[in-house]
């Protein structure tokens, strides 16, 4: 009988397989690789390789002209992209801590039962569901000087009438308002669900030891919830960064260009200048920017888990 | 034989769907096309052709045709382009003497559009489209105010002439500081200080209107030819209009206007309008001062008078599949029926023939005052990087009108960088 093969066979058989076995995985992947490039990659490469082009939007790519990094230089030059830059931290840097110190308040205020209370909570997260351009629509017309509510009760308690958005200083302090009347509940709900987290025998062992509230919060409360804090700063900066409907519609970036935000500024590039290349620097600017607020967010976040891991060993 | 039919029935439906004619259309959002789509059924019925409309803010109009219309492709049949944008897309549309002759409707003669508007199509020689509307700035003043015989002895006895529509900028500024200082108006003047290609017409208008051009051709090219010392004269001018406006005129853009003149109680005294907007001025359900408004052109200032130009223009895009369709649609939009039935509709057409068509003489008093302000129409600059420029003058004009900076700082900012983004233009 010679059914048994020859051993060169069998082995580039075994050989074969393994090669197999080992592609298997890949070839199962590869269609969400695909995806997550085509969806997720590519997008940004291309934005790469239009910011190293004069690209005027109308005329097509046929005109295009290469210019290497000379839309990042011109940017550099450019007074109006630092002040966008200026403006957008200065919203980032009030807007956000305001929504989490209100965010964190209503957390511990409403981490408790009472009559009504879910209620309460649920009506709280309304601002957040609100659509953006229609809290900007909404926000512009309470802040018209002579119909606006806001300046009626002013009048009535006998205030001067007050143009909120014709003045640069009120009109930047307009938009980061309605950021924080619309954003705050977003830090209340994720800081309200880290505080319901919390084991309450840590808590009630820290009051037999005598601990009032201020240290409770100071030594208990803040350090557990670090976590929930950065990543709710982290999502909210990446959210703050690329707000704009809501801004548009209130100022379109005035009066002058005391409310132009960078991403106003970047459509400005792009659909008003027609200069796609500008504002793909811009954008590819913007997504350093975040990346760098991320990766410092998420390495804070990090090395407290160290010192979680540290602590518990 | 039941079945038979039936199959017949489906047969031609579905012949029906397959041999009707579909063409996009982009239309900028005003009364204007508003009220002519109440037509387009009839329209659809003679022709066969299906329109299929998508309607948008003027920002967003210029913003779709950027992206949608290229030399290759289109979304778009025929797209709707604000004159100050001719310049951009003109290589990317068809001229009009290569639009075909019209299946239905007969092809427009480009001599029945009124002349000072006709100009607006025109590019490089050549006329790339067809003017659409006739909007130009028409002057708006309340009869109620200048007829009211005891302001009209007040102010003679103040001022030492008559009480009437203002004929000249001193005029407007006197009469509006009379009704606004005794708290007759709410706003003796209301400015336009909204979106960027509206405040750059009021810059022009004031500038013109003081003696200077702002942005000439020469050779071939762009060029800054602004007088400083006159331009700063129209811009301390217009700071003294806003010293009588109403609150938040620092903001004001259309809504806002249009509230403050027919919505509040006390109103404005005077102001410019679109004349594509006079119909809602005109709805006495949405104005309290519907039949109480005069047109006039606007007053005239040292140099005598300007009525800036805001017209739209019809164009089908090179790359369009249904060109022949697409142009039969706006020779019937053009023709003189519907042109006369959108003057009827109180919206204002730009053909010659519908707007001084002596059965609306009384009816529609605003039809003179256009006719008067086109004899003083003038252009804003028009050229590819028109709206860097305008949000140059816009932020400095704002500032200076306002006073957050000298008039005289403010005009330097905008000849400075105005300079500079047509000098990395290339020009």
């Amino acid at each position: 009988m010679s059914s048994r093969k020859p051993a060169t066979e069998l082995l580039r058989a075994q050989v074969q397989s393994g090669k197999a076995r080992r592609r298997a995985p890949f070839l199962f992947l590869a269609p969400a690789i695909i995806v997550v490039f085509a969806v997720l990659i590519f997008p940004i490469i291309f934005s790469l390789f239009v910011s190293t082009y004069n690209w005027p939007l109308s005329q097509g790519a046929g005109v295009r002209r290469f210019v290497g990094f000379g839309n990042y230089t011109a940017l550099a030059q450019d007074p109006e992209f630092w002040n966008s830059l200026k403006l957008q931290l200065g919203f980032i840097f009030i807007a956000i801590p305001i929504e989490l110190l209100f965010g964190f308040a209503a957390a511990l205020l409403l981490n408790r039962e009472f009559f009504g209370a879910k209620i309460v909570r649920s009506l709280l997260l309304l601002p957040v569901f609100f659509l953006p351009i229609l809290s900007g629509m909404t926000w512009r017309f309470m802040l018209q000087p002579r119909y606006g509510p806001l300046n009626a009760l002013l009048l009535k308690l006998g205030a001067p009438e007050i143009t909120w958005l014709g003045n640069p200083a009120t009109a930047y302090a307009a938009i980061i308002v309605q950021d924080i009347w619309r954003m705050w509940p977003f830090m209340f709900m994720l800081l309200y669900a880290a505080l319901t987290a919390i084991p309450q025998e840590l808590m009630e062992a820290a009051e037999i030891d005598g601990a009032g509230f201020w240290l409770k919060l100071r030594s208990l409360t803040i350090p557990l919830l670090m976590p929930t804090i950065l990543t709710a700063i982290l999502l909210r900066i990446i959210d703050a960064l690329r707000v704009f409907s809501e801004v548009y519609v209130m100022t379109e970036g005035g009066p002058g260009s005391a409310t132009m935000l960078f991403s106003l500024y970047t459509q400005r590039q792009a659909f008003g200048y027609q200069k796609v290349g500008m504002a793909s620097a811009m954008a590819i600017f913007l997504l350093v920017l975040s990346i760098v607020f991320a990766l410092t967010l998420v390495r804070k976040n990090m090395s407290l888990d160290v010192l979680e891991e540290k602590a518990g060993a | 034989m039941k079945k038979a039919l039936i199959v017949l029935a489906f047969v031609l439906a579905f012949a029906s769907m397959v041999s009707a004619q579909t063409i996009n259309v982009l239309f900028w959002d005003d009364a204007y096309p508003r009220t002519l789509m109440e037509r387009i059924p009839e329209f659809e019925k003679a022709t066969g052709i299906k329109v299929n409309i998508e309607i948008l803010q003027p920002p967003q109009v210029f913003t779709k045709t950027s992206v949608s219309v290229s030399k290759d492709h289109t979304d778009y049949d025929l797209v709707c382009v604000d004159e100050g944008n001719i310049p951009l897309f003109a290589s990317l549309m068809l001229p009009y003497d290569q639009w075909g002759p019209g299946k239905v409707f007969k092809k427009i003669d480009p001599n029945t559009v009124t002349p000072a508007m006709l100009d607006v199509a025109q590019w490089d020689g050549k006329l790339i489209g067809l003017p659409i509307n006739g909007n130009l700035y028409v002057w708006m003043t309340r009869k109620d105010l200048i007829e009211n015989p005891k302001y009209k002895a007040d102010f003679k006895a103040k001022y030492g002439y008559d009480l009437g529509v203002p004929q000249t900028f001193q005029q407007m500024l006197d009469e509006g500081t009379y009704f606004y200082d005794n708290g007759i108006v709410s706003g003796g003047f209301g400015p336009f200080n909204g979106g960027p290609a509206g405040v750059f017409g009021e810059a022009i208008f004031m500038w013109e209107s003081y003696g200077t051009h702002f942005i000439e051709w020469v050779k071939g090219k762009p060029t800054l030819v602004v007088d400083k010392a006159k331009a700063v004269q129209g811009m301390e001018f217009y700071k003294k209009l806003m010293k009588i406006s109403p609150k938040g005129a620092e903001t004001m853009a259309h809504v806002e206007r249009q509230a403050a003149f027919c919505a509040d109680p006390k109103g404005v005294f005077t102001q410019f309008i679109w004349p594509a907007q006079i119909a809602s001025y005109e709805d006495p359900d949405k104005s309290l001062v519907a039949g109480k408004i005069v047109y006039s052109a606007p007053p005239a200032g040292p140099a005598g008078r300007f009525a800036i130009r805001g017209t739209w223009a019809v164009n089908i895009p090179l790359a369009s599949k249904n060109k022949d369709a697409a142009a039969e649609f706006v020779y019937w939009w053009a023709s003189k029926d519907i042109a006369t039935w959108l003057v009827e509709k109180n919206t204002v057409p730009a053909r010659t023939d519908a707007l001084t068509d002596p059965r609306f003489a009384k009816t529609k008093p605003w039809l003179a005052a256009i006719a008067e302000s086109m004899k003083y129409a003038a252009a804003r600059p028009r050229f590819n990087e028109v709206a860097q420029v305008q949000d140059i003058v816009k932020k400095y004009w704002i500032m200076g009108i306002t006073g957050q900076m000298p008039c005289d700082d403010a005009m330097q900012k905008i000849i400075d960088e105005t300079k500079d983004v047509l000098k990395k233009a290339g020009y």
